[in-house]
């Protein structure tokens, strides 16, 4: 398994984790932790657990399930390092009352679906010469 | 499993037990490889085992015997590892072991009972107090429980490292359900102390399925 697909399984565990935390913080203290909680930990949870534990997986078994290589490694780099951008901007902007953040979170993170999108279609959808994997 | 042997260029005898062993590791699907203490692999070896002397040989990165071996001691040496294999395959088979199994199974009932939102609210997503209830059954009961079943079922095998088994995925489980009910019924009874006791149990089965799943992205090296 590829050490980008590891880190983003990974990743999702620790945003789990975290989100997990702070929505028990919150039940018990509503006052301990400031900013839109319920909010960032729905966010964490989506964004951070749950696709981030898709994309690691995903970017793993859909080549193989498909029958041809990855489009794109470097678009999956780059899917990793801007949802890894992207999600901690959103929390940082819901925790602190600031829209811009959250702003240039949320661009940054469609920006990763957006990479991973495109590079599943162009995978599972390979066509011509030199891509496909022959049977024989 | 590795199987190493450490040699010395000025030993007479490591070249009988090299040929031993490599006929050996070919015999049982080991791989093999040939370390001279000279070599900095070799001296950290020798090092790290406080060895004195060669041929010795290593199954696994752990020392298992010193000297020349002839092939039917080979065969009795290797006994464990290649139990310890067999093993490994039996736990990478193609079906679901039975922890996974009930995983899966329990995420289609938490399904079920999430979707009752929809007969009794008319919404999956109400605007009143069960709102959290039936969401959470969906998304802690449904998703996470598919999540625990799928993932301990495909990482060990996309990344051939072992999961933890034993008590821990019984654990696991045993702490989601008690969480998932007892934090569903906490919001549907208006009881808080439910709710937060479900909560932390929930997250106690995450923190539980992240120690088991660890060392399969990341095994310590031998």
């Amino acid at each position: 398994m590829h050490k980008r697909n590891r880190l983003f399984v990974s990743i999702a565990l620790v945003y789990g984790l975290l989100g997990g935390l702070i929505a028990i913080v919150r039940l018990i203290d509503p006052s301990l932790i400031p900013g839109n909680v319920p909010r960032a930990h729905g966010h964490i949870m989506l964004l951070g657990f749950i696709l981030m534990m898709i994309y690691g997986i995903a970017l793993h078994v859909l080549p193989r399930f498909g029958g041809f290589p990855l489009y794109s490694e470097q678009m999956a780099d780059w899917q990793l390092y801007l949802a890894n951008a992207g999600l901690p901007l959103m929390i940082a902007g819901w925790l602190g009352w600031r829209d811009m953040l959250v702003m240039v979170g949320g661009v940054l993170t469609y920006g990763a679906i957006v990479l991973f999108g495109l590079n599943m279609i162009l995978t599972v959808r390979a066509r011509g010469q030199g891509r496909t994997i022959s049977v024989q | 499993m590795k199987i190493e042997l450490i040699v010395s260029g000025s030993c007479p005898f490591c070249l009988e037990a090299e040929k031993v062993w490599r006929a050996a590791a070919a015999d049982h699907g080991f791989e093999f490889s040939v370390v001279d203490i000279i070599q900095p692999e070799g001296a950290a070896l020798t090092q790290r085992l406080n060895l004195q002397t060669v041929p010795a040989l290593l199954i696994g990165g752990k020392l298992r015997a010193v000297g020349v071996q002839s092939p039917e001691e080979a065969l009795t040496l290797l006994l464990p590892a290649r139990q310890e294999a067999h093993d490994r395959m039996q736990q990478m088979g193609v079906a679901f072991s039975p922890d996974n199994r009930w995983f899966i199974l329990a995420a289609q009932a938490y399904l079920m009972l999430a979707g009752l939102g929809l007969l009794m609210n008319g919404s999956f997503l109400s605007d009143n107090a069960a709102r959290p209830a039936f969401m959470h059954l969906f998304t802690l009961g449904f998703m996470l429980f598919m999540i625990y079943g799928l993932a301990s079922h495909m990482l060990p095998r996309f990344t051939g490292n072992p999961i933890r088994e034993g008590v821990w995925p019984w654990l696991q489980m045993g702490l989601a359900h008690c969480g998932v009910i007892g934090y569903a019924a906490g919001y549907l009874a208006g009881r808080h102390t439910l709710i937060v006791v479900g909560a932390v149990l929930t997250w106690l089965s995450l923190a539980i399925f992240a120690f088991r799943v660890w060392p399969v992205l990341w095994p310590e090296k031998a």
